[in-house]
């Protein structure tokens, strides 16, 4: 399977858990797409983690223009504030549109918990077809504890009431996929 | 919390009565069942099924002898990495160290995600008794809790409730009003008071779905993404695990992973799967890391996982799917099919878990009709092994029923049980004996049950025309041993002998050897495994199985049972078991017989384009997995098949099963007779005299319109010899 084919899949299958998905030359249009977003869905605050910090200093500028305020690490400070999370991921899943993220980091956890809105960005070079073919990068982070792994595939949901399927249930009721094509960019 | 199982099944049949009358429930769980099929199917698009499904089995079943090991090198790994790993020998000591464990941390309020193992220790109970605050995050599970009811399903709790229900529970919770059409608004209730709970925890409580060995990690499997709340948000963290959620390597969690949520609600995977090994770090918590205990959950599992036959149960990675297909769940519900585990598994866990006591009538709710086992991911022989924990509770108690002691003592001396239905053919009444032993063996039917007409025993039984009817058949191109069974020889030999002209046609000649006698599928089903091998035996040493071809019969159940449950029985068997072996593979169903083995052409029949509507035997379709052959077999006879709705679905006899719970026969017998009604079918044709007795009976008392008959007759009627075109052929 080549590159553009497994981009089809993982967007596929990651459509079809309403995961929204994007294309991004670089980082910098990972930005303006996530003040955007956060912007029109009516949310005040972002909260990075894990960004290069070029891309990082980029949304500390684009916030302030659009009055959006960055939360600064801890985030156990502002639990109940994170409206958008903007994190790279480790790997992504073709088939299952899965992303897999090393949450050990507390913040991390927070920040793709909490929030109404997760940005997940995905360096396509990071695509793999299947959890088997991301197994030992698992099995390594596994064997050096402490380890918090998360597989996301969508948005929060549950069927819990007369089985009909709602989103963002108790996660965040918005998953975005950027894949980056150039992930030093 | 509380479950109140019945302890006998005069009260459970009180339950199950009152169960049918809520038409709610019946109508929610015959929707789910519909699509839960389609999802299914959908979800496993483009996966060898069969392969995952015994590779799972292979991983899971090789595991179990190795749990202590397994465990053992499953708390190094975690201990090194910061966690705390207990093992807990019962429930309660389960329960009595996550309370020690909340008072050492000075815990006061707990936040829960979904955990079967903790509803099996009934643990939220024992911590609000010691004065803890529990919260149930799980949407289900809340809704449950609030209720304070027990889950009615492993995977969807709160599915018998409707949104009205839930409307009016949240709205004494909120003292808000709450639209019950808006169930999204109800979420977003739920979604706002639970981040309160979470915010306010001390500890969260979780389950796992694996426990990995080599580096000591625990896999989560959750939708709503509360799992992972639980797990980050308090200080202190303690996993509830069944010993035998252990697996030795992250390649089998991820090989399960790839069927259970698949099997459980047709998704490709649930949106959150979470890997957690040692203690993280965590704010919240002075030393900056995570308060993390693992608790390992024995509660009779290390002991189940020795024993030959019920160790398979802890192959179970609890789906919730042997629920989603048993007709019986579908109409009484997870509250009446289940005492904590619901469904198929269940009826078998509940005996070891939970004490005999609450097994005792449940267990004995199941028409073997194999549902179950088609769709159980992990391999795993549900109907077997409910049968085989029948006879562990009987057992445990010491009793024996006297219809057991009678179906042993008969059934183990063929002339003796030939003697007793002669004599009571003699009577002509219908197959209601009642003289009280007779009343016990195969055949016999209590007349209190009226749901459907019986037929009668025959005066000549099929043992005592054959020399009248046996086909000479001169230079013949196989040799075929014909297997009757209770119901063909002694009820209906008019469907054997309508089969006969078919097979002389196309050089088929038949031997009825006369030492043959009942399969032994109602000795099983009555738990009498001794009898059932050794009346086995008896038909094996009846055949010549070198001197033929085939083993032909009209009987789906005794098919299957011969040809599944005789290499059980005795494959291992040092004197016979080769033989056994060589018999069952020998063993082959009438449809499958025309169609694949004699091949019988169109040209043989005279099309009459009756409109024929089709049930699929239990035993056919799932127990000798023969699907597509009985319908070719029908267009070729020249009539006009029409589907109906769950054509696959059990009738609803299970042989004894209908006299011990008459309504849930009659009822999915009623279910059955309205699907062919509306397919607008004229006749009805089955392949197994057992469905017939039950469908021709409910049909005649229910004057419906339509007949019904085995498909040897139905085809029968259509032949009318072979061409020349197509004797070219042979
Ligand atoms: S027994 Fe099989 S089908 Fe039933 S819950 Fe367990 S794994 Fe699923
Ligand atoms: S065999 Fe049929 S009736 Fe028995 S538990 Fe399985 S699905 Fe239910």
């Amino acid at each position: 399977m080549n590159d553009q084919d497994l981009v089809e899949l993982m967007s596929g299958k990651a459509q079809a858990v309403q995961t929204v998905v994007r294309l991004c030359a670089h980082w910098d249009e990972v930005v303006t797409y996530t003040l955007d977003l956060t912007a029109s869905q009516g949310g005040s605050s972002v909260a990075p983690w894990g960004l290069p910090d070029q891309a990082r200093d980029r949304l500390i500028q684009g916030a302030a223009h659009k009055g959006l305020r960055v939360l600064d690490p801890p985030f156990r400070r502002h639990l109940e504030q994170i409206h958008t999370a903007l994190t790279p991921v480790d790997w992504g899943v073709a088939e299952t549109g899965t992303l897999v993220l090393d949450s050990t980091s507390e913040d991390l956890r927070l920040a793709t918990m909490l929030s109404e809105t997760h940005v997940a960005v995905l360096p396509k070079e990071r695509l793999r077809r299947s959890s088997f073919d991301v197994a030992e990068a698992m099995k390594a982070w596994h064997m050096d504890p402490p380890r918090y792994v998360a597989f996301i595939s969508g948005a929060s949901r549950t069927a819990d009431i007369e089985r009909v399927l709602t989103i963002g249930v108790h996660g965040p009721q918005h998953l975005h996929l950027l894949i980056l094509k150039e992930a030093d960019a | 919390m509380t479950t109140h199982t019945p302890h006998d099944i005069k009260t459970y049949r009180q339950r199950l009565r009152h169960a049918l009358d809520n038409a709610f429930l019946r109508q929610t769980l015959d929707t789910f069942a519909a699509a839960y099929r389609e999802s299914r199917a959908k979800a496993f698009e483009g996966i060898d099924l069969e392969s995952l499904i015994d590779d799972i089995a292979r991983r899971k079943a090789s595991a179990l002898p190795r749990l202590e090991e397994l465990f053992a090198q499953f708390k190094a790994r975690a201990e090194a990495a910061g966690a705390v790993v207990h093992s807990a020998k019962t429930a309660q000591e389960a329960n009595e160290l996550i309370a020690a464990i909340a008072r050492e941390n000075g815990v006061r309020k707990i936040i829960k995600s979904k955990s079967m193992t903790a509803e099996e220790t009934f643990l939220n109970a024992h911590l609000e008794r010691h004065g803890f605050h529990v919260t149930e995050t799980d949407l289900g599970e809340w809704i449950i809790q609030l209720r304070r009811e027990g889950p009615s399903h492993m995977v969807l709790p709160a599915i018998h409730l409707s949104r009205h229900q839930v409307a009016e529970l949240f709205e004494k919770v909120t003292g808000e009003k709450q639209n019950p059409d808006d169930i999204e608004q109800m979420v977003k209730v739920a979604r706002r008071t639970l981040r309160r709970a979470y915010l306010e925890a001390d500890m969260g409580i979780s389950g796992a779905n694996f426990a990995v060995a080599e580096s000591g990690t625990l896999g989560l499997v959750t939708n709503e993404g509360n799992g992972r709340l639980v797990t980050t948000l308090p200080r202190v963290h303690v996993a509830l695990v069944g010993y035998d959620k252990l697996v030795p390597d992250l390649e089998t969690a991820l090989t399960i992973l790839k069927a259970l949520p698949r099997n459980a609600t047709g998704q490709i995977i649930s949106t959150y799967v979470t890997w957690i090994t040692g203690a993280v770090p965590c704010d919240a918590s002075l030393s900056g890391r995570k308060i993390l205990h693992i608790i390992f959950l024995d509660n009779g599992r290390l002991q189940l996982a020795k024993d030959p036959v019920f160790s398979q149960a802890l192959q179970c990675v609890r789906c919730g799917a042997c629920a989603n297909v048993c007709p019986i769940y579908r109409l009484v519900g997870g509250h009446n099919y289940g005492h904590v585990y619901i469904g198929a598994i269940g009826l078998i866990l509940t005996a070891f878990y939970h004490g005999t006591e609450n097994a005792r009538a449940l267990v004995m709710n199941c028409l073997n009709c194999q549902s179950c086992k088609a769709v159980c991911p992990a391999g795993i022989d549900l109907p077997y092994l409910i049968k085989n924990a029948v006879r562990h509770v009987l057992d445990q108690e010491g009793r024996r029923p006297i219809k057991n002691v009678v179906l042993a003592k008969v059934l183990k001396d063929r002339k003796l049980f030939h003697f007793l239905l002669r004599r009571a053919s003699l009577v002509q009444k219908p197959l209601a004996g009642k003289a009280p032993l007779i009343r016990h063996l195969p055949l016999f039917f209590d007349k209190a049950h009226g749901f459907r007409s019986l037929p009668v025993i025959q005066a000549v039984p099929l043992r005592d025309r054959w020399e009248r009817l046996q086909p000479q058949v001169s230079d013949p191109a196989m040799r075929v041993t014909l297997f009757g069974g209770c119901l063909t020889d002694f009820v209906y030999p008019e469907q054997a002998e309508a089969a006969l002209p078919i097979l002389a046609d196309h050089g088929v000649a038949v031997d009825y050897p006369m030492a043959q006698t009942c399969c032994g599928l109602p000795a099983l089903m009555a738990a009498e495994k001794e009898t059932a091998r050794d009346v086995a035996l008896q038909n094996v040493r009846a055949v010549d199985v070198d001197q033929t071809d085939w083993i032909l019969t009209l009987c789906a159940s005794c098919g299957s049972h011969m040809k599944e449950n005789y290499p059980k029985l005795l494959g291992d068997d040092p004197v016979w078991g080769q033989r056994v072996r060589a018999f069952a593979e020998k063993v082959i169903d009438f449809s499958s017989f025309l169609k694949d083995v004699l091949k019988v052409s169109s040209d043989a029949f005279m099309p009459s384009h009756e409109k024929t509507a089709y049930h699929a035997p239990c035993h056919l379709c799932r127990g000798l997995k023969v699907v597509e052959a009985p319908r070719d077999l029908l267009k070729t006879a020249g009539l006009d098949y029409v589907p109906s709705r769950d054509e696959d679905v059990c009738c609803g006899f299970g042989g004894s099963y209908s006299l011990e719970f008459p309504e849930i026969s009659a009822e999915l017998l009623k279910r059955k007779l309205d699907a062919v009604e509306s397919a607008g079918a004229r006749m009805l044709v089955t392949d197994c005299p057992g469905c017939v007795l039950q469908l021709r009976g409910g049909a005649d008392k229910q004057a419906r319109s339509f007949r019904v008959c085995h498909i040897a007759e139905a085809v029968a009627r259509a032949y009318r010899g072979k061409t020349d075109e197509a004797l070219k052929f042979l």
